[in-house]
């Protein structure tokens, strides 16, 4: 038989079409396109990517090293090093080459792109335990368990601390919009204003508390500190603001300036009555300055031993050039400044007053070893201390071509010991008039301390705040630490403020919130981190949110109307008469507006033995409760959640269970393995989350949650060293005192998270918020 | 020892310092005192520290070795400040004496300002003090 063609032109069946659609060809071999080209690129072969390369191109150990692989290879192999499941190893450089000054300073810039260091990072980060807070990276604790050091540093010594990341804003404009300004951020029932007479002439530093604009009591936005600073005759206000407030204040600042500049364009019949406020400038002079903090009554002697003042200055320096027709002040200074040397602590000279002084590169005046400074006591004239001089203030510090100037000049340490070892003949003596290494102005800044006897010892938290032109910060500082300077860091400033009765990052500003919202974050991990048996159940002890005080849910137990804000009673008035009836157990004649949104902050001792910790609840005592000598305890409350949980940890058990036989039936059908896509995510399952919220109860009311009625919250509470006693500083409702006051009550009973005993506690309002 | 005296007195101390006011547009803020000469053998005498705990640091420092000490008081611990003295001096019976200076001591206190319109002052307070120095008579190994 023939063989029958294919070809209808040679007798066979199929005939070609006249025209081909290359379009409609392509499609229809998409699929096998597509296929052919995956493989190409990801051949479903069981050889790894380097065993795939020509001979020519292998090399020894290939697959442990990548680098012997050719470039384009290396992603490819590494994803399947991680597929294989080996932990994808490379090799960290040597140190010696990661020490290399070029690559180190490359790698201490890229660590600071993301978080700003200060001057003393570098020096902190090797003797401290870091933190990121507000955009920076702290000191948070030293690396020795240096605790009670640090707290006998502030009583009796000296702490040191660098709060460089303080933001300085120069404020220029006239006296009067200035104050127009601030009369909208601020009350005057607080205390005085930025231009109180007191502050103007410069001559003392302020604190002010600040509110959003137009807003107040409400949307407190933190304390900042203030002083005017004289560059020629119109004074500047110069603030210190919290880095975790920089935002709103910048933002309040900006809103009444463009505020005020839109209702200029609006009608121009009403500027000449409202104020004017176009001519105000502000500037932020992120790390301009650097401000150490020395508290404790050694911190004077270490500063009279570290500033050497310099009597007379070379007009051929080349800062001092720059400010001819501004007095220097420098005979005076120098006068004033050992007048005052032999104090014994610098709450004894007067509150808070500032001094600009010129001093010599502090790398001359360092000891040789570690020693303490000590006061030379010898009998001061009082006159001196009473008085304090018109020119103490001014300091060429404020100029802002004369920080260029020296921050331009500086002289490293590396040029310095270079410098000495080439002038200096006689080792170790030194020549502390030396042309070569410029005179630094710095600013002291005295902070009183406690001045209060009854509340707490005089004199305690009282020290200097030193401001210095940046790039100077180390060479003070350490010569600062040679004097015996104990160096502390932010838990340092938390538990400083926690002695001295103060409160720290009010809850009532944002700054606040956060600060509360990251506590939360971190006890509630720490809590859950915890084996279920460890932990202690705080349903049964009747404590509703153990890690964070719910402030708006205990407002409105204790008003009758909901409210969506509330505030911290700031005004000093008000706080002294309440303190008054709250002695006298007089009823409550004063009233201000939204009383029902109101906190009050108290400061709470222990009667006799006990601690308060944090978060625990301050609550109102019942008639009787402190005659009987039995300790009053909660009653165990029921733990309905108990049985749901148990129940669901049967069940999700099972359900494993369920899941591993599952698993073990595929793996005998397949005898291959399958390897299980491992996922490490951080995110918690359904089920620990809904195991989580079972342990912690829901609630929408506080108040007669126990058998006593909450009042209010302990944020910060611990043993004072001070007081030698357990010691709080929390908030209570202003309502709540009320019914305390009228039930003729000064003392509270206090509960702590973990415990069911209640203890009774003293209570005083706090007046310095 | 006059404990109880001081607890109530305490308690009048917020009204005690309301009447020392010179204005009422100023607050009254307190400094700390001068010192005299800091030494290893100086005893400020506080009424807030522990009766007993001023003692025991007294007592631990002449049988240390010490030749003399100085106790100073100032104001209302002048009271505790002689009662500390005589209890020492019976405890260490014959071994030691007493010497007492009085003098007056001036304090300088600030004057905040409340309202916006006036400037900070500070005001001179005088206030009495003692010193009394317990020295050895005896030697180390007589007690």
């Amino acid at each position: 038989m023939e063989a029958t063609e294919f070809d209808a032109s040679l007798g066979g069946t199929e005939n070609l079409p006249i025209t081909a659609n290359s379009f409609k060809f392509a499609a229809s071999r998409s699929i096998e396109i597509t296929a052919m080209t995956e493989s190409i690129l990801r051949p479903n072969k069981t050889k790894l990517i380097f065993q795939s390369l020509p001979v020519h191109m292998r090399r020894r150990v290939m697959s442990h090293n990548c680098k012997r692989l050719p470039r384009r290879l290396r992603e490819g192999h590494m994803e399947q090093l991680k597929k294989s499941g080996l932990p994808p190893k490379q090799k960290r450089p040597s140190r010696k080459y990661r020490r290399r000054p070029a690559n180190l300073l490359a790698e201490y810039t890229r660590r600071q792109r993301r978080v700003t260091w200060l001057e003393t990072h570098i020096w902190h980060a090797k003797r401290f335990h870091m933190t990121e807070r507000w955009g920076f990276r702290l000191a948070h604790r030293p690396c020795d368990k240096a605790f009670r050091a640090c707290y006998r540093a502030t009583s009796a010594h000296c702490l040191l601390q660098d709060i460089s990341y303080f933001v300085p804003i120069l404020i220029k404009g006239s006296i009067e919009s200035i104050e127009n300004m601030f009369s909208l951020l601020c009350s005057k029932t607080c205390g005085l204003g930025v231009t109180a007479k007191a502050f103007i002439s410069g001559n003392r530093a302020g604190s002010l508390n600040i509110f959003k604009p137009q807003s107040y009591p409400f949307g407190f936005i933190g304390k900042v500190e203030f002083q005017w600073v004289y560059t020629n005759e119109i004074p500047e206000l110069l603030i210190f603001v919290h880095p975790s407030q920089i935002k709103e204040v910048e933002a309040s600042f900006s809103s009444i300036i463009l505020s005020e500049d839109s209702k200029l364009l609006k009608d121009s019949k009403r500027i000449k009555l409202s104020h004017n406020l176009s001519d105000i400038s502000i500037n932020v002079l992120y790390g301009q300055f650097n401000r150490f903090r020395l508290t404790g009554p050694k911190s004077h002697a270490i500063l009279t031993h570290s500033l050497k003042t310099v009597n007379t200055i070379k007009l051929s320096s080349e800062w001092v050039s720059k400010t001819k027709n501004f007095d220097l002040y420098l005979q005076e200074k120098h006068e004033y400044w050992s007048n005052i040397s032999n104090l014994s602590s610098p709450s004894q000279l007067p509150s808070r007053i500032v001094i600009g002084l010129i001093v010599k590169d502090p790398r001359w005046s360092r000891p040789k070893k570690r020693t303490k400074a000590e006061a030379v006591i010898s009998p001061t004239n009082i006159e001196i201390l009473r008085n304090l001089p018109k020119y103490a203030p001014s300091s060429p510090l404020w100029h802002t071509n004369v920080r260029e100037i020296i921050k331009k000049n500086i002289i490293t340490n590396g040029k310095f010991i270079e410098h000495v070892t080439k002038t200096h003949s006689v080792p170790g003596e030194t020549n502390e008039d030396d042309p070569a290494l410029q005179n630094i102005p710095v600013v002291l800044i005295q902070r009183p301390g406690s001045q209060n006897s009854t509340y707490k010892k005089i004199g305690y938290g009282s020290g200097w705040d030193i401001i210095l032109p940046s790039g100077y910060g180390l060479p003070f500082w350490l010569t600062f630490i040679m004097f015996g300077a104990r160096p502390g860091g932010l838990r340092e400033t938390e538990h400083l403020s926690h002695e001295k009765g103060e409160t720290y990052l009010c809850p009532d500003s944002v700054s606040g919130t956060l600060e509360e919202e990251r506590i939360e974050l971190q006890l509630k991990e720490h809590y859950f981190k915890r084996p279920p048996s460890k932990r202690v159940n705080f349903i049964k002890l009747g404590i509703l949110s153990p890690f964070r005080c719910p402030w708006m849910i205990l407002l409105r137990d204790w008003s009758s109307c909901a409210c969506d804000n509330f505030f911290i009673l700031r005004e000093t008035n008000i706080i002294n008469e309440l303190q008054n009836c709250l002695n006298r157990k007089t009823p409550i004649i004063t009233s201000f507006p939204n009383e029902n949104s109101c906190l009050v902050a108290v400061y709470l001792q222990t009667e006799g033995k006990g601690l308060i910790k944090d978060h625990a609840i301050i609550c109102m005592p019942n008639f009787g409760d402190f005659k009987s000598n039995k300790v009053l305890q909660e009653p165990q409350h029921e733990d309905k959640n108990s049985k749901i949980r148990k129940e669901k940890r049967l069940e999700h058990r099972k359900l494993l269970k369920k899941i591993r036989r599952a698993q073990i039936k595929l793996k005998k059908k397949l005898t291959e393995k399958i390897t299980k896509p491992k996922t490490k995510s951080k995110e918690p399952s359904e089920y620990v989350k809904s195991m989580r919220d079972l342990w912690l109860k829901s609630f929408d009311s506080v108040r007669h949650a126990c058998v006593r009625q909450t009042m209010g919250y302990v944020t910060k509470g611990a043993f004072s060293f001070t007081e030698a006693k357990g010691c709080a500083v929390g908030y209570i409702a202003f309502n709540a005192l009320k019914y305390l006051i009228d039930s003729k009550f000064n003392k509270i009973l206090v509960r702590n998270t973990t415990s069911n005993k209640y203890s009774v506690a003293n209570i005083q309002l706090i007046n310095n918020i | 020892m006059g404990d109880e005296i001081n607890s109530k007195r305490k308690q009048d101390q917020q009204q005690n310092i309301q009447k020392r006011r010179p204005n009422k547009n100023y607050a009254l803020k307190k400094r700390l005192p001068l010192r005299p000469k800091e030494g290893d053998n100086v005893i400020f005498i506080t009424k807030k520290t522990n009766f007993k705990a001023q003692l025991d640091k007294c007592c631990d420092l002449l049988t240390k070795g010490e030749k003399d000490i100085i106790l100073h008081g100032l104001g209302a611990a002048i009271q505790r400040c002689c009662n500390l003295a005589l209890q020492v001096e019976a405890l260490f019976a014959g071994t030691c004496q007493i010497e007492v200076n009085t003098g007056t001591v001036d304090l300088v206190d600030d004057l905040e300002p409340i309202t916006d319109d006036l400037e900070f002052g500070a005001q001179v307070r005088h206030s009495s003090s003692i010193h009394i120095r317990i020295f050895r008579t005896a030697l180390l190994g007589a007690n």
